[in-house]
Order: C-alpha cells, then structure tokens, then sequence
C-alpha cells in the first residue's frame, strides 16, 4: 500500500465525505439540547454524503479538469487535497508541496501594507521569507501592484486586493498545484494572466488540479477530466470527452424541464443543407433552419434563434419580426455561408413578445436540439488559451 | 447518452466506478477515518512553522501599531491604569499588607502575569474563529494561531517588565537575588496559558457562544486570581486546590518571593502548578488536535 510514490503524486482510495443535512447552530445551548435527545436514545442526526467513494490516481505532471454541477463534490474533495479538510472514511495521498492558487484576500490585513502582507501570504503558504524576498520583482509585477506596494492595502482597489493574494500563491513552486475557481474574479487580462501562469507551471512538470465552471478554461489546461456527479466520480476520461459528457448531461436536463403553459410552443424544427433533404451540414455551405410554431398568440412578437457549442459557449444569435395569427406559423432562415468549423452545437431558440400589451415571454428561451456539422476542424489554440467561441474563418496564408 | 458514453470511457481507463454500478451505501468500517497523533511529526510540523507565528504576530502587531496614535504605549496603559486603582482601593481601602514591599510594585508584578494571561485568553480564543475564511483555504498546523497571539502578549509582555524596571529605580530597589526562580515559573505561566487559549480557541469555532464568556472570565480573574492580593490571602485548606485549579495564583505568588522578598518559591505550590499546568497543555492540545479536523466542516 504505502510504496513509494514520486512528488506530484495524488491518490485517493475510497473517499467518503458526508455533511449535517439536519439544522444545527454552532451554540452551546443548542448542544445541550442535541445531549439531552441524545440520552433519550433519539440520535436526531442526519448526514448527507458529499463525496463517495472517490478512487483518483493522478500521476505526477498530470494537468487533471474537476468539472460537475455546483453540489456535486468538486470543492470538498479540493479541499481534502489541500488537506484543509479531512476525509470521513478513506486515504488522501498527495506527495511533494502542495500549492493552492486560491483567491486569499480572507488572509489580507487592511491596515498592512501590499509589502507587509506579501510577506504574511508567503509565510501562510509556507514559504521562508528569504524564498519570497527572491521572488517579491516577479510577484509585484505578476499582480501590477507597481508604486502601490508600500501603501495600506485598504486603499487597494478590490481588483488589485485579489491580485495580490493571488500573485503570492502563483509564485509557489509547488508539486501539485490545486486551482478553485479562480478566474471568476479579475479582469480579462488577468485571467490571462493566470491561465499563462498555469501553463508554465504544467509546463515545469508540476501536477494540476483544476476547478472551474469556466469549461472553454478548463479545457484549455487540463489533459484530463473528472466529472463528478452527486458525489461521484461520473466519467474519468480525456478532458474532450469527460467535457462532452457534461454537457451532454447539461443539455438534457435543460430539454427535460418542459415548458408548458407558455402561449406559444415550438411545434418542429429542421436543420437542414442546400437541399431540402440533405440533413448533413458542411461548413462554409448554405445552411436553412426552418422552424414551426403554434399557439393562441395573435400579434407581432420578436423570434430569437441562437446556436452554441455545447451549452457554455455561444456562438452567435440572430433574430426576426414575425406575425402571429392565432395558428401554425412557419419560418425559416437561410444562412448562405455556415460560419460553423466541425463539431456539435446546440440551437437555441424563444419568441417574445413587442410592445408592451403582454409584456413577455412567449416561449422562454430553451434548447431546441443539436446538429453536427462537418467540415474542417478548428485550428487548436496554443495552451492556456481559451477559444470562447468557435467560428470558422475563411481564410488564407501567405509567407 | 452521457451514460453510455461514461460506461465505454470508464472501460477503457479501468478506473471509476461505472454509473450502472450502484456505489455501496456507507464506507467500509475499517476505512473510517481516525486521528493519529505521532508526536515527532507534531512537533516537526509546528518547528516548520515557526516563520509563520512570526509572521502573524508581526501582522497583529503591526496592525495594532499603525491603528492606534500610542501604539506599544497601551501595552503599559493598561497594566499601569489597573495599577493605580488597586493602589487606591487594596492598598489605601482594604489596607492589603505586602510587608516591606511597595504596594504597587507588588500588584504591578501580579498585573504583569494576568495581562498577559488575559490578553492571549482573549485574543487567542478568538484567533480561529477570526480566521475561518483562511483556515478554509490554507493548510497550516491550526495551534499556530493561538500561539501567534501568545507571541504578541509575550512582547507586551517584555514592554511591561522594562516598566517594572523603571519602577524598581523610581523606589530605589533591586530584584531580589533569587530572581533565576522566575525562569521555571515563567515556563508554567506560558504552558498554562497556551493550553486554555487552546482549548477556547476550538471551543468558540464550535460553540459559538462561548465568546460571549471570555469577558465574564477576565472580570472574574482578575479578582479571583492574586493580582491584588497575596495568596495567603485563601484558607490555607484550600491553597493547594486552589493553584491545581488556578496554577497563575502559584506563579504570580512565586515571582514575588523571588523578586521582591528574596525568598525561594513554595516547592509544593510550585510542583503542584507545575502539575496542573502540564494537564491543562497536554489535555488542551489534545482535544485541540481532535477537534482541529472537524473546523473546515463547521466554518
């Protein structure tokens, strides 16, 4: 069991983690009460599992996606990794220095200064104070604190406040690098900068766990993925195909919550080629949506259509002026030239009304359904850069 | 579809439990998950951190410093504040006799020894709850926050005894020769004062209302503890319960023999805080050490 295993080296063995599910304030009388029921032999006490079972073996440099619904486990078993947190049944083994790039401005003393509390961050870390004066030059610049590093830090912007609880921890060099959700806060730039910062550090050879709901991100740096589900480990696969089975899933949950009552209803709809009965979509090609409608609804109204790819990345939406007359309405839409490279996407569609009589929605915005299209596949983005949308280009090269 | 799609991947890596696989119901029993303290790795891990209950104490000192216009002054103010009241009321009121000795000087040292006492209690016991958000991301042996906040009550500490320096010129005394007693003594004061801010620190994360004690605690104390007073001053039966109870009452009593009357410690008042403080460090750091795993879950 216990061999050897080199740094960078994360393993789980049947992790078990459970959560109270029952009321319970963290107050005194409330715990002599819990004592008293205890002692008539009522337990009251209600678990619910946050993790089960969870078997990972991630081999050291391995760059590994943690990707589910909120609830489903993602954070907790992070969190079991930085060993904040303990395992109710199982074995956590994480060889080497573990870093966490985490967003710490719970750690930042606003009466201190940026230089005060970089040294603070370090020492929190575990970083000796020489190791964060060898690399202070890096971590100003990396969080563009610049002249602002020997003011208070109450005087910070909360922007630069997050960057410098970040920009400590990235400048770890750790053997396994654990990353939670870090991109949702700062600029566009920075998350740039942080995604840049990730890739050299997988690039040194350093495990990565990441979690994020950012999947284009995901992506972008992780080989592989972990989908959990309910406390699960769903799929555990390439980081394409755990994604697409995410999505998938997503998708489905999305279709299954009907929308009923609504006083229009999306009665079909068809994707279709040049032909009328060519049902493959090639890219750069001529492509018709026809879509038809029915319901009660008389008067003008606004029809959307969207396409993404999967169900996090839209692509691009367009959208037309109809009159309904109380019956079956059909559309149709003619894109001359498929702006789409290959792949699967999801068509997006809902009508809502003009004017202000009804004021609304007609037929909420929902997945209609997916089609693929074939053609040319997207040039890969270098690492650690997110393709949000994909689109193809027609274009061409000179040298 | 998503399913299918999990089963053949799953197939391929041979890891992962297949979604058509129920996952069993609990954990087998002989996986839950136990506590083990091995002293050496304990004691490794909180050397490691020495830099870091520096950091920290250095952060709350700071901090105090560039708040507050006195600065290291309050340090003094408020030891010296009480000082000046006990003289008044102990002294000229209650006519509490302490021999050959100034009075002030004789509260002044026993407010040394409960300032110090007092602030790690109070600061220490909230040094985890203060710190949630942090202890929920960062990894770090937990016991160093108590001990950053003793840190800090030890420099305060250190300003107030260059005080009781200046105040052994202004009444043209010296310390006593037997002052090398104050080291044991003072070895018993920090183990018992590290193991309750150990206790309170993880009693106040999980009961949130024990907070509201600590005020109640340091009023009592003071009064309850020989600040103002000698410990002569208990029945004589119930001295020895007393220090295993409040070993602070022993120490401070130790310090004035040895630095004010020239005399040695009481060994057994001495042996019995000694003792006593010792179940209080051990015990506190266990149940501290026990609780410490459950703190994420609870924040």
């Amino acid at each position: 069991m216990s061999r050897d295993y080199p740094a960078g080296t994360i393993r789980t063995e049947q992790v078990w983690k459970r959560f109270r599910a029952d009321q319970q304030r963290m107050l005194l009388r409330d715990r002599v009460e819990q004592a008293a029921r205890r002692l008539r032999g009522d337990r009251g006490e209600d678990w619910r599992w946050a993790l089960r079972d969870i078997n990972l073996h991630i081999e050291p440099g391995e760059s590994v996606g943690l990707i589910g619904s909120n609830g489903s486990g993602k954070s907790t078993l992070l969190k079991m990794l930085t060993r904040v947190m303990y395992p109710y049944a199982g074995v956590i083994d994480v060889r080497g220095r573990i870093g966490a790039l985490i967003e710490i401005r719970a750690g930042i003393h606003p009466d201190l200064t940026g230089r005060e509390n970089i040294y603070l961050f370090g020492a929190l870390l575990g970083l000796k104070r020489r190791e964060v004066a060898g690399r202070f030059d890096d971590i100003v610049e990396f969080a563009r604190l610049g002249g602002a590093i020997d003011r208070q830090v109450k005087f910070y912007s909360s922007g630069m406040q997050m960057r410098l609880g970040f920009a400590v921890a990235a400048y770890l060099e750790p053997h396994v690098l654990l990353v939670d959700e870090v991109l949702a806060v700062g600029d566009a730039v920075f998350q740039q900068r942080c995604l840049d910062r990730m890739r050299e550090v997988a690039e040194q050879g350093t495990t990565i766990v990441f979690v994020s709901h950012d999947l284009p991100a995901v992506q972008s740096i992780c080989r592989r993925g972990v989908w959990l589900e309910q406390g699960t480990v769903r799929v555990d696969a390439g980081i394409k195909d755990a994604l697409a089975g995410y999505r998938d899933s997503i998708e489905a949950q999305s279709e299954a919550s009907a929308r009923v009552g609504e006083p229009l209803q999306l009665l079909k709809y068809e994707v279709r080629g040049e032909d009328a009965d060519d049902t493959t979509l090639h890219t750069d090609e001529p492509v018709t949506v026809e879509l038809t409608l029915g319901g009660d609804y008389r008067g003008d109204a606004t029809l959307h259509l969207g396409v993404s790819e999967g169900t996090s990345s839209p692509i691009f939406q367009i959208s037309h002026e109809i009159r309904m007359t109380g019956g079956d309405h059909r559309v149709a839409c003619v894109i001359p030239r498929l702006p789409l490279p290959r792949g699967r996407y999801t068509l997006w569609t809902g009508v809502y009304s003009i004017g202000k009589t009804d004021g609304g929605t007609l037929m909420s915005w929902h997945s209609a359904g997916q089609f693929d299209v074939f053609g040319p596949m997207l040039d890969t983005p270098p690492r650690a850069v997110v393709m949000a949308a994909p689109v193809f280009v027609p274009h061409q090269w000179e040298d | 579809m998503g399913g299918q799609r999990a089963q053949v991947i799953d197939e391929q890596r041979g890891q992962a439990a297949p979604p058509g696989v129920p996952v069993p119901a609990g954990p087998p029993p002989e996986l839950v998950f136990k506590r083990r303290l091995r002293p050496l790795q304990v004691a490794r891990e909180l050397w490691a951190a020495r830099e870091l209950v520096r950091a920290l104490a250095e952060r709350d000192l700071r901090a105090r410093y560039k708040q507050a216009v006195l600065g290291f002054a309050w340090a003094v103010l408020t030891p010296l504040a009480l000082c000046a009241i006990f003289t008044l009321v102990f002294h000229r009121a209650v006519k509490i006799e302490t021999g050959a000795v100034p009075y002030t000087l004789f509260a002044y040292l026993g407010l040394i020894v409960w300032q110090f006492f007092s602030n790690t209690m109070n600061q220490g016991a909230l040094s985890l709850a203060n710190n949630l958000s942090l202890l929920n991301k960062v990894y770090c042996p937990r016991e160093v926050f108590p001990l950053a906040t003793m840190l800090v009550a030890t420099v305060d500490m250190v300003i107030g005894v260059g005080v009781l320096g200046l105040m052994f010129l202004v009444f043209w005394t010296a310390p006593a020769a037997t002052f090398l007693w104050v080291l044991p003594l003072l070895v018993i004061q920090f183990a018992f004062t590290y193991g309750i801010a150990l206790i309170l620190s993880v009693a106040v994360v999980y009961l949130r209302d024990v907070r509201h004690l600590l005020p109640i605690i340091t009023q009592m104390g003071v009064f309850a503890t020989p600040v103002a007073y000698p410990l002569a001053k208990i029945p004589q039966r119930l001295q020895e319960i007393y220090v295993g109870v409040n070993p602070l009452g022993a120490v401070i009593e130790g310090y004035r023999k040895a630095l004010l009357y020239g005399d040695a410690p009481d060994a057994r008042m001495t042996l019995i805080a000694a003792a006593s403080s010792l179940v209080f460090l051990i015990g506190g750091y266990l149940l501290f050490k026990k609780l410490e795993t459950g703190i994420a879950d609870v924040a």
